[in-house]
């Protein structure tokens, strides 16, 4: 009966420790649906630098956007999720479990031009909301380029 | 040795050439660098397509030299300029070989990029034609292809190294100024005249204008908001 029980509570902590780590399926769909809700805010700030500005508009899109890059996203690269489906079959190469130091460089660069972005766009100076736009597409470029598949 | 000079390259065909030159070099440095650079690429690549189209509309009615049944490289051209029996001036076969694998290479390349997107901030301008998984296939083809653009284009300059050392003839100067020495008959390029000129131009306007997509209808404007009471 007490090595039932042991059993039991043995099983349990796993279990709980098991829930503590993402599964990879969550994982992937959660990455995808950070990148896609960035993609629709890029296209805002974007619509708004090639047509009539918006301030307010910018300011919530560089908000969202700021907010996903501080979200420690990195938790959601979880061993084993280098390959595998979300909403899709994830696009991510291997190297990026294995480069750390490379991918950590993009990451830390990527959000600090996240709360540049969001900064700059509080002002409504639409020159630098563009400088600091574009810096911040280098740094998703940079990644696409080394750690996404084609 | 009846040397003389010939009229080789018309004024058209040299600037289109040089044109040409430099965007694909402001194409691939502002393509590997992205950010707002993404903005000039997609505009050298309707510049592109303006030169592209006028080059392939001057290859039929162009000058001597510059039209494409003057050079279309055939196995006999070929054979014969191996055997070192060419003396034609112009394009030899396997230049024109060159030429015609460029001209292609450049033609899929800026064609894929108008359907083409980064997932950040670029849509090629004829995207909404195709939809976005096309459009990423197509992209990842623009990706690849970039890299054989590059393979010929060190070819080519690899080749003009080849003939002014090796071969003692100089194939920039007349890409420049137009004119040739020669040994042997030869005639001066003739006729691609100004209304030639035009015709390859306003054809040109008119694939730079249908690249642009500035004639797809424009997205439907979103629907009033509802009104409601202001009590």
């Amino acid at each position: 009966m007490k090595s039932k029980l042991t059993l039991a509570l043995v099983a349990a902590t796993l279990a709980a420790s098991a829930q503590a780590q993402v599964k990879v399926e969550d994982a992937i769909k959660w990455r995808q649906a950070n990148y896609a809700t960035m993609g629709w805010n890029m296209g805002r700030i974007k619509a708004s630098l090639d047509g009539a500005y918006n301030k307010d508009e910018v300011i919530q899109a560089a908000n969202v956007i700021q907010a996903i890059a501080n979200s420690g996203m990195g938790k959601l690269y979880v061993p084993g999720s280098d390959k595998g489906s979300g909403f899709h079959e994830t696009k991510v190469k291997p190297e990026l479990f294995t480069e750390g130091a490379k991918v950590g460089k993009i990451a830390g660069d990527f959000n600090a031009a996240a709360n540049d972005l969001a900064k700059v766009a509080a002002t409504g100076d639409a020159a630098a909301v563009k400088a600091a736009f574009g810096k911040l597409g280098g740094t998703c470029k940079s990644c696409h380029d080394d750690f996404r598949n084609k | 040795m009846n040397s003389q000079r010939i009229y080789l390259w018309d004024l058209p065909t040299r600037l289109f050439h040089w044109l040409l030159a430099l965007s694909i070099v402001a194409a691939v440095i502002t393509g590997q660098v992205g950010g707002n650079w993404i903005e000039w690429h997609a505009k050298l690549g309707l510049l592109i397509v303006g030169l592209l189209v006028f080059r392939v509309v001057w290859g039929f009615i162009g000058s001597t030299y510059a039209r494409f049944g003057e050079f279309f490289p055939t196995p006999a051209k070929i054979s014969t300029y191996l055997k070192g029996a060419w003396r034609r001036p112009g394009h030899n076969p396997l230049g024109a070989l060159s030429v015609f694998g460029l001209l292609a290479v450049c033609a899929l390349q800026v064609t894929s990029g108008l359907f083409a997107n980064d997932d950040i901030a670029f849509n090629g301008p004829l995207l909404d034609l195709v939809g976005k998984a096309v459009s990423d296939r197509l992209t990842g083809f623009h990706h690849l292809l970039v890299n054989l653009l590059i393979l010929l284009v060190a070819l080519h300059l690899a080749a003009i190294v080849f003939y002014a050392h090796v071969r003692k003839d100089n194939l920039v100067k007349p890409m420049v100024v137009g004119w040739k020495e020669t040994e042997g008959p030869a005639e001066s390029a003739k006729g691609g005249g100004f209304v030639a000129l035009l015709v390859a131009l306003i054809l040109a306007a008119a694939a730079v204008y249908g690249a642009s997509g500035a004639w797809m209808p424009a997205p439907p404007p979103p629907a009033p908001a509802a009104t409601t009471p202001s009590w």
